[in-house]
């Protein structure tokens, strides 16, 4: 059986869903990084490098924010290891903003990363935790 | 009483651009079938994730070859189950048999592998491997009944 796949008949489907990246800097050191979309291999890969070096900052602090992700892959998951653990070598803090992106959520949670990089639910705590 | 079983077959070459056509064709099957967004995404999840590890550790020989997806559909009794097939020609592997070992307590200790079988295994309600004439076939199934199949899809 062959399965045609119009686009047009499925706005939402995972096929629209690149991945993006954003960042915003406040005053107090803080970095928000925004990522949405699918985080799977190919969208990783579009932003990985982009994502390394705004994590990469010896002056803020990191808050990445998933609320907007649709997909999160291992490869998306050690993406975020690999950049929190490197601002922890230089003396910073990445933490996680879900908001109620319960399927991200979940995943970090099976594979136990919501134990090794802070997790949370409400904006504002991310922002405390992140710059304490 | 049972229905009939409806597949879908697609072959894609190993290749990480292939990985989100795999998962566009998954997704167009199932909503074919009126399989609910939720058990969509936990079979997109174990495909994905199958299909990385073909990929990173499947070799040569996977590379080489293609990548053959089956995608069935059945019902019987009230439940109804979808799975998805993913055949490759790579190292023989049998996720089943993989030991994950303790978890990290700390960023310092968590090692990079072995997250996309745990993932799997919570996503899936079974898992099944073979291997067959030089290829590698694991084999992913969610269930659910028709209470959850009338819920509003996404």
């Amino acid at each position: 059986m062959i399965v045609a796949f119009n686009l047009r008949e499925h706005p939402d489907s995972m096929a629209n869903d690149a991945a993006t990246i954003l960042y915003e800097d406040n005053d107090d050191n803080l970095r928000t990084i925004s990522l949405a979309g699918r985080l799977d291999i190919q969208g990783t890969e579009a932003i990985g490098n982009k994502f390394a070096i705004l994590s990469a900052s010896d002056k803020h602090r990191i808050v990445v924010d998933l609320t907007a992700l649709d997909f999160l892959a291992s490869i998306g998951i050690r993406s975020l290891v690999s950049n929190a653990k490197a601002q922890q070598q230089r003396g910073g803090r990445l933490v996680l903003f879900v908001g109620d992106n319960a399927a991200v959520a979940k995943v970090l949670k099976t594979t136990g990363i919501d134990t090794v990089i802070p997790m949370f639910a409400d904006a504002a705590e991310a922002r405390k935790a992140a710059l304490a | 009483m049972a229905s009939a079983e409806r597949v879908a077959e697609l072959s894609i070459q190993a290749d990480t651009a292939e990985v989100r056509r795999a998962s566009q064709w998954l997704e167009a099957a199932a909503l074919q079938q009126r399989v609910p967004a939720e058990q969509i995404a936990r079979l997109d999840l174990c495909l994905n994730e199958a299909l990385a590890n073909t990929l990173a550790h499947g070799g040569p020989s996977a590379r080489l070859s293609e990548v053959l997806l089956h995608f069935r559909v059945h019902q019987e009794s009230g439940v109804h189950e979808a799975a998805v097939t993913v055949s490759d020609a790579g190292i023989a592997f049998d996720p089943l048999a993989y030991q994950p070992g303790p978890r990290a307590d700390s960023l310092e200790e968590i090692e990079p592998g072995g997250l996309g079988l745990i993932m799997m295994r919570e996503a899936a309600d079974d898992l099944g491997y073979l291997r067959s004439e030089g290829r590698n076939l694991l084999t992913v199934t969610v269930r659910w009944d028709e209470a959850a199949e009338s819920r509003p899809q996404a």
